[in-house]
Parts: C-alpha cells; sequence; structure tokens
C-alpha cells in the first residue's frame, strides 16, 4: 500500500542520483580548486611537471563539473 | 458578468501569489551566496531575479496545477481556487514576517485543499496523492540534502584541507555563483509552472481555454514577471534566517549546501518525485553545518523552522477554507471575492502603513 502511494522506484532513483550528483559534484570542484592550489605551490617551488600534472587533473575536474551543469540544464528543458 | 470578474480576481490573485512566492523563496536561492560573500546582495539578487525570469519560459510540461494530484479536479471552482491563494499568500507572508522559509507549493497545496474541504467536504482530497505527492516528499527533501550537503562538505575539506584559505574560499565563491544561478533557474521553471496552472485552469473552467490547452504566452510572460518581480523584492528577513540564523556559513559550506541542493533538485525533477526547494535547501545548510561540527547548527533556528513546516498545509488549509466559507456567505457571485480582495489590499496597506511608521525595513544594508 505505502510502495504504491510513494512511487518507490522514483524515489530510490531520486535518491541515488542525488547522492551521487551531490556529492561527485562537490568532490569534483573540489579537486578543481584542489588543482589550482597545487599548481600555484608547485610552480612557486619550481616543480614544473607535477604543477602541471595538478592542473590538469583540476582542469578536467571543473571540466567534469561543467558536464554536470549542462547536464542539470538539460534535465530542467526536458522535463 | 460574475464569472468574468471572479476569473479577472482569481489571475490577479495568483499573479500576487507568484510574486510572493519569488519574494518569498529569494532566500533558497541567494542567502548562501549573499552569507559567504560570493555575490553583493543587490547582484544575487537581481542575477536570481533575471534567471527565475528566464527559467519560467524553459518548460511549460507541468503547468498543471499541482493541486490537481491531491483534490477532485471536477470540483474545482474558481472560487475555490481564488479562496486556496488568498490562504497560500497569507501563510506566505505570515511565515516572511516571522522569516521563517516555508514551502510556498505546501502553502497553495494546504490553502486549496482547505477550501475544496470547505466547498464540498473530504471527498474532494484525493488521500494518495496528498500522502505521495506531498506528505512522504516533505520529509524526505530535507533529511536527503541534509545528508548529501553533510557528506559533500565532509568530502571537500579533505580534498582541500591543506591549500590555502584564498584560493579555497575565492573558488568556493566562484562555484556559488554557478550553482545559484542552477537553483533559480531551476526555481523559475518549477514554481512559475504553478501560476501558470492555476491560471490555464481557472481561463479552461471558464470556458475561456479548451481542456487540453497550453498556457498562452501572456500568462506565461505575467507570471515569469510576477516571479522575477517578487526575487528582486528580495525577503530579506527569511534571507537573513537561512544565510546567518541556521549556521555561520564558509564558502565550502555555501557551495556544499547549494551544490546538494541543485543535484537533489534536479535529480528529484528528472525523476518526477517533486521536492520542495524550500525543504532542500534549508536541509543542505543543516547538513553543511553538522558535516563540520553538529553543534555548527542553531538546532532552535532549525526547530523553528520545522514548526512552520509542519504548519503549512494545516494553516494554509485553515485560512483556505475560512475565505472559501466567508466568500459563501455572499452568494456563488463575485461579490465574495472582491470583498475579501478589498479586505486583503487593507491589510497589505495597513502592514505596510505600520511598518513605515516604526522604522526601516529589513533590507541588504540594514541586515
Amino acid at each position: 500500500m505505502i510502495a504504491t502511494i510513494v512511487h518507490t522506484d522514483e524515489l530510490l532513483q531520486t535518491v541515488a542520483a542525488s547522492v551521487i550528483a551531490g556529492i561527485g559534484v562537490t568532490f569534483l570542484f573540489s579537486l578543481g580548486i584542489w588543482g589550482a592550489g597545487q599548481f600555484t605551490e608547485l610552480s612557486r617551488s619550481e616543480r614544473p611537471v607535477a604543477a602541471t600534472a595538478a592542473a590538469v587533473v583540476g582542469a578536467v575536474a571543473l571540466l567534469c563539473v561543467a558536464g554536470a551543469v549542462a547536464t542539470g540544464i538539460v534535465v530542467m528543458t526536458h522535463k | 458578468m460574475d464569472s468574468d470578474v471572479i476569473l479577472v480576481i482569481v489571475v490577479a490573485t495568483a499573479l500576487a501569489f507568484d510574486f510572493t512566492n519569488g519574494f518569498h523563496d529569494t532566500a533558497n536561492v541567494v542567502a548562501t551566496s549573499i552569507s559567504t560573500g560570493a555575490a553583493r546582495p543587490q547582484v544575487a539578487i537581481g542575477f536570481a531575479s533575471l534567471l527565475n525570469f528566464v527559467g519560467a519560459f524553459i518548460s511549460i510540461s507541468v503547468a498543471a496545477t499541482v493541486a490537481k494530484d491531491v483534490v477532485d479536479a471536477e470540483v474545482i471552482t474558481p472560487t475555490i481556487v481564488f479562496a486556496g491563494l488568498i490562504g497560500a499568500i497569507a501563510w506566505n507572508l505570515i511565515t516572511w514576517y516571522f522569516g521563517l522559509p516555508s514551502s510556498s507549493s505546501h502553502a497553495l497545496i494546504g490553502g486549496v485543499v482547505g477550501s475544496a474541504v470547505a466547498a464540498v467536504g473530504f471527498d474532494a482530497v484525493i488521500a494518495e496523492g496528498l500522502v505521495g505527492k506531498v506528505l512522504i516528499p516533505a520529509v524526505v527533501a530535507p533529511i536527503l540534502a541534509f545528508l548529501v550537503a553533510g557528506a559533500a562538505i565532509g568530502i571537500s575539506y579533505r580534498v582541500v584541507g591543506r591549500q590555502r584559505p584564498g584560493i579555497v574560499s575565492r573558488g568556493y565563491r566562484y562555484g556559488q555563483i554557478v550553482s545559484g544561478g542552477l537553483l533559480a533557474l531551476a526555481h523559475g521553471t518549477n514554481d512559475a509552472q504553478k501560476t501558470m496552472g492555476i491560471i490555464t485552469l481557472a481561463l479552461i473552467a471558464s470556458g475561456e481555454l479548451g481542456a487540453e490547452a497550453d498556457p498562452p504566452f501572456w500568462v506565461i510572460a505575467s507570471s515569469a514577471t510576477a516571479i522575477a518581480l517578487g526575487t528582486y523584492s528580495g525577503g530579506w528577513r527569511i534571507i537573513k534566517t537561512t544565510g546567518t540564523r541556521i549556521i555561520k556559513m564558509d564558502a565550502a559550506q555555501g557551495f556544499s549546501a547549494q551544490g546538494a541542493g541543485s543535484a537533489v533538485i534536479l535529480a528529484s525533477t528528472h525523476f518526477g518525485f517533486p521536492l520542495s526547494t524550500t525543504h532542500v535547501i534549508n536541509g543542505g545548510i543543516m547538513g553543511a553545518g553538522a558535516g563540520k561540527r553538529l553543534s555548527a547548527v542553531r538546532w532552535g533556528v532549525a526547530g523553528n523552522i520545522f514548526v512552520a513546516w509542519l504548519l503549512t498545509l494545516p494553516a494554509a488549509a485553515a485560512i483556505g477554507g475560512l475565505t472559501y466559507g466567508f466568500t459563501r456567505i455572499f452568494g456563488t457571485g463575485a461579490l465574495g471575492p472582491i470583498l475579501v480582495t478589498l479586505m486583503a489590499l487593507s491589510l497589505v496597506v495597513a502592514a505596510f502603513a505600520r511598518r513605515a511608521q516604526r522604522g526601516a525595513p529589513v533590507t541588504a544594508a540594514g541586515g
């Protein structure tokens, strides 16, 4: 009875997607900030390879965030 | 003639509700950004207002009334809709006065349920819809956002914990501009459609539109304008509560709350499990605070907010029901709605006059 009223599938899908997207986007954005911070630090200590690697990690993470934002806008326009 | 007058009153009241919806929910979108200094107050509100306007045009696919799943559509009349809107507007203004973030959607549903019950009895209520579409989501939304934001802030602190504070704060503040923008778009898309749905329903009920008609352009444009103007007016009392009174927020917490909130709202939109923006954002803020330290959340303030959430449906329903009962004293014509409208306008004017006498309102500058 309760399962019929609540639409358990939709609820579970919402919970799963929220957890993955909410935690995932925050993690990736934090990784972007980490990359920027590490790039600055490592560049100062003249370690160009490590600095570049950190910058690449950060940039990829931020690109993933941009993709998630674009997905969010698509979700809004297609509901 | 009477039906035309009632239709005009319903449209005007729906737009007034839309304005209070934007006004009341500004905090959901901008409070964390203002609180962490990610954006200056007027800039944040102007940006949110613009995106709410744009959001209202993005989709009209759910521009049916939010109440149709909880009230038998066959019994709905323009006067029931009018009384429900008065219940929702009144509850929005009451919670705004006390600086409490409560759900405008729940206020609207409560108002319409109350007026429908007053009109035709409890048979008008679709219990399954009320439980499945309103009550369960009301419990799920804040808990889910709380847990997601709590986990997100824990991960954020681990990832950036050893970085220089300057770059971390700047980074999250930039992120908040994007997550705030997404929230504003989502809010415009979701909430302006409630008004479009109400006006469209009234137009259908009065025979101005066919049963399957989409909202006309003037309905979309006026709903978008009303919610954007309401957002631009800024409900500073609620912004203060959401932004500073629940937790003392740093930029990472602000981003986690907004990012988790956006994710939860968009996920619920995608999977068709409607959650209140207000419940999600406030749950997210509490989660972002508790994720750092449980005592970082002012649980007394959180408790007041929970009480407001619990009261929203019954209080809006009671006001909606009483309003409907009052209109019926004057028959089924336009006189009842006209008198209620005049009384409501008098109350609003009196409240503003009293406030003008007592001093400056709570604003961005005044805090």
